[in-house]
């Protein structure tokens, strides 16, 4: 294959084709879900508009490093750390649990870093 | 004739007025359950089997479905049960404070909200989360049983209270998170509080007048419990056999049955066929099994009774004094199966101690007692001639005493299933259950009793059943008359959602990650949906205007937001029983959520292939 046609484009689009794990890891995301996402990180910085960007920029972040099904188990792990009683012992108690925990909060750490994210 | 005569006469005549009175079933309930387009009680039947005939979502087409409108109940914390759909309107509860919203379905306009004052003081002797499992509807009327232990019935059109009545009493521990249950013209409810030292009892309430019609408790003297010592039956050297005298009293210590447990917080289920209701009971207060020796009948108990007189028919004890917390409240299914190649009239119970029972549902006897998870381990098996557990010595917390940790003790406390209701399709003849995969270490400890005061007297922590998928939770397919699992589908967490079976070959459950999924007949994941919250909600079906919806709440919280909605400052004021308290995580979802999906444009069932 020879890129020196003037059909660039469509050899971008091979060239992207070929990148095709990360991408399609990206896209596997449900667009529901990113926006969830968003939202409820723009109501954790006071609703402030720039957080749009910032916000959005994170879930992509966070779509780079994990397939959608490791996301929702891992965003799951650590939400239901508040959760009390008899129930809530499944998430505080397994190791495995708080593996999960450490481990998405490494991922949302490396989000922040990349998208401006106090 | 002498006056004594006349009197007689009359009260015989006044008698089978009564007996007449009590035999009528609700024609309303009875009409709406006939029909699939409803979904007019919590499990859609009388038999608890959570099927729906309506087959417009199919295998083929269900990874078609989108959302079609959503609901929020403004509410924090877990939304247990699931909407009732009777005609064009739908009725969606809450957990605590329990407001029942009536929603028009041709526009999600709202018909009526109803928001009952409680006192909030309920909240700290609600030991698992401040849940509702729903409402139900008959005569006209929505049936509320609220935290606070009152029975509310709702006109059905307007919302404007009917009857009220209360059933406990908060200030001893006594608290509600049962849905009411309509059988024939009669309101069933129970009590929780098995945390709290409280006397568990089923009441009958007459579904007119909200008058208690007859009341009967799970431990106790034969009166109280409405047994009758040469007619109730239990399994006994490999049949059945009358219970005798003082059954209870003679398995407790002294006057502990009066603080014994045996709540009745499940689901219940009733038989129009031979008018016998069933239900099970929880645990013997407290969890230190050395403070209560004896087999404390009847908690833990399959409990089978005739609706009008509440008399015990049969009982049946799965875990002779609880040494884990087993409560063996979760659902009975009557279902017609064949056991051994032969039809029976069976009663399937999946408990939480992770044997899956198989029972004649006429005569009680046991047919089938068999590990619905292979991990299970506080017993080898269940003796069929005894009916009793064979219990492995070194995971017995009882001969292990006080203040003595035995670890690695499967199912753990929660069990290999809570309440959340399996579903059974009469197509396929199986049982699609939603289950726990988690194991515990368990140390007893001494615990002084105090009314209103938690009861517990174990600590607990929990993992996933080693040795396996790593996940805490599988959603099976269960085959009751052999007592095999068919297929298990490995999940991250504990399923705490209510199933669906449909005639269109798929069927629903929640999880905790959020996700809606379907399954077809053979546990393939079909289509799978992100909702807002956990699901520890009933996934339900109904049709309006020719079109099949499915719904579901989602929506978990734990005991960690009670202190907030308590108006309480200090972290352990909220809590019941046990576990520790963490901070409040933060929330952004609008309380819980109902979703409904739907095909969109034209479906019939045709265009399934």
């Amino acid at each position: 294959m020879t890129c020196l046609s003037p059909r660039l484009a469509s050899c971008t689009l091979l060239l992207l084709a070929i990148a095709a794990p990360m991408t399609a890891q990206a896209q596997e995301f449900p667009t529901s879900s990113r926006v969830e996402y968003v939202f409820e990180c723009m109501k954790n910085h006071d609703s402030k508009y720039e957080y749009l960007y910032k916000c959005s920029c994170a879930i992509d972040a966070i779509a780079k490093q994990l397939s959608f099904d490791d996301y929702a188990e891992l965003s799951t792990a650590k939400r239901h750390q508040g959760l009390g009683g008899e129930r809530g012992a499944e998430f505080r108690d397994p190791t495995l649990v708080k593996q999960m925990v450490r481990k998405y909060q490494q991922v949302e750490q490396v989000a922040a870093n990349a998208c401006f994210i106090q | 004739m002498s006056s004594k005569v006349i009197l007689k006469h009359l009260l015989v005549i006044a008698g089978a007025l009564a007996v007449s009175n009590s035999a009528l079933a609700d024609e309303q309930l009875n009409k709406a359950m006939a029909s699939p387009k409803n979904w007019a009680s919590q499990a859609g039947d009388n038999a608890n089997h959570r099927y729906s005939e309506l087959n417009q979502i199919t295998s083929a087409n269900v990874k078609d479905l989108q959302v079609a409108w959503t609901f929020s109940t403004g509410v924090l914390r877990g939304h247990e049960g699931g909407p009732l759909v009777v005609g064009d309107t739908m009725y969606v509860h809450s957990p605590f404070p329990n407001k029942v919203y009536a929603i028009n379905l041709e526009d999600q306009s709202m018909r009526w909200k109803y928001e009952p004052r409680q006192d909030p003081g309920v909240i700290p002797v609600m030991c698992c989360d401040t849940v509702n499992r729903g409402v139900a509807y008959g005569d006209g009327k929505i049936i509320l049983q609220q935290a606070d232990t009152t029975l509310v019935a709702l006109d059905m059109k307007t919302g404007k209270e009917v009857w009220k009545t209360k059933v406990g009493n908060p200030k001893v521990g006594e608290s509600n998170t049962n849905a009411p249950h309509i059988f024939k013209n009669m309101v069933i409810t129970g009590i929780s509080g098995g945390e709290f030292g409280v006397r568990g009892r089923l009441t009958a309430h007459d579904l007119k007048t909200g008058k208690e019609l007859w009341k009967a408790y799970s431990v106790g003297p034969d009166a109280d419990m409405l047994m009758d010592p040469a007619k109730t039956m239990t399994w006994t050297n490999g049949k059945m056999a009358p219970v005798g005298k003082d059954s209870s009293l003679k398995t407790w210590s002294g006057d502990q049955w009066k603080i014994g447990g045996g709540t009745t917080w499940g689901w219940y289920s009733y038989d129009a066929a031979t008018n016998l209701l069933y239900y099970g009971t929880g645990n013997p207060s407290t969890w230190n099994p050395s403070q209560r020796p004896g087999d404390n009948k009847w908690s833990m108990t399959i409990f089978a009774r005739d609706l009008d007189t509440g008399k015990a028919k049969w009982v049946y004890q799965m875990t002779p004094h609880d040494e884990w917390d087993y409560d063996g409240v979760n659902e009975m299914i009557l279902a017609d199966i064949k056991v051994a190649g032969k039809p029976r009239k069976t009663l399937v119970h999946l408990d939480r101690n992770g044997f899956g029972y198989t029972l004649d549902r006429v005569t009680g006897e046991l047919l089938v007692a068999e590990k619905f998870d292979p991990k299970v381990n506080w017993a080898t098996h269940i003796d069929m001639k005894t009916g009793r557990p064979a219990v492995v010595d070194k995971y017995s917390t009882s001969l292990g005493g006080e203040d003595v940790n035995i670890k690695g003790i499967c199912p753990a406390a929660l069990g290999s299933k809570d309440q959340q209701p399996a579903a059974f399709s009469p197509k396929t003849g199986l049982f699609y259950v939603p289950t726990n995969h988690v194991c515990m270490d368990y140390e007893p400890y001494k615990v002084d009793f105090t009314a209103g005061q938690p009861y517990v007297g174990a600590t607990v922590s929990m993992f996933p059943a080693p040795n396996s998928h790593g996940g805490m939770g599988n959603f099976i397919a269960w085959d009751a008359g052999t007592g095999k699992i068919v297929w298990s589908k490995p999940e991250k967490f504990s399923v705490w959602s209510g199933a669906l079976a449909t005639a269109g070959d798929v069927n629903f459950y929640g999880t905790l990650e959020g996700f809606i999924k379907a399954v077809d007949n053979n546990g393939k994941e079909l289509w799978k949906f992100k909702t807002p919250s956990g699901i520890v909600g009933n996934v339900n079906t109904w049709e309006y205007k020719g079109k099949q919806y499915i719904g579901v709440l989602s929506g978990i919280g734990g005991w960690a937001g009670i202190g907030m909605a308590a108006g309480l400052t200090k972290p352990n004021e909220g809590l019941g029983a046990v576990g520790g308290y963490k901070e409040l995580s933060n929330f952004t979802e609008l309380g819980g959520v109902l979703t409904v999906f739907a095909i969109p444009g034209n479906v019939t069932v045709a265009s399934a292939k």
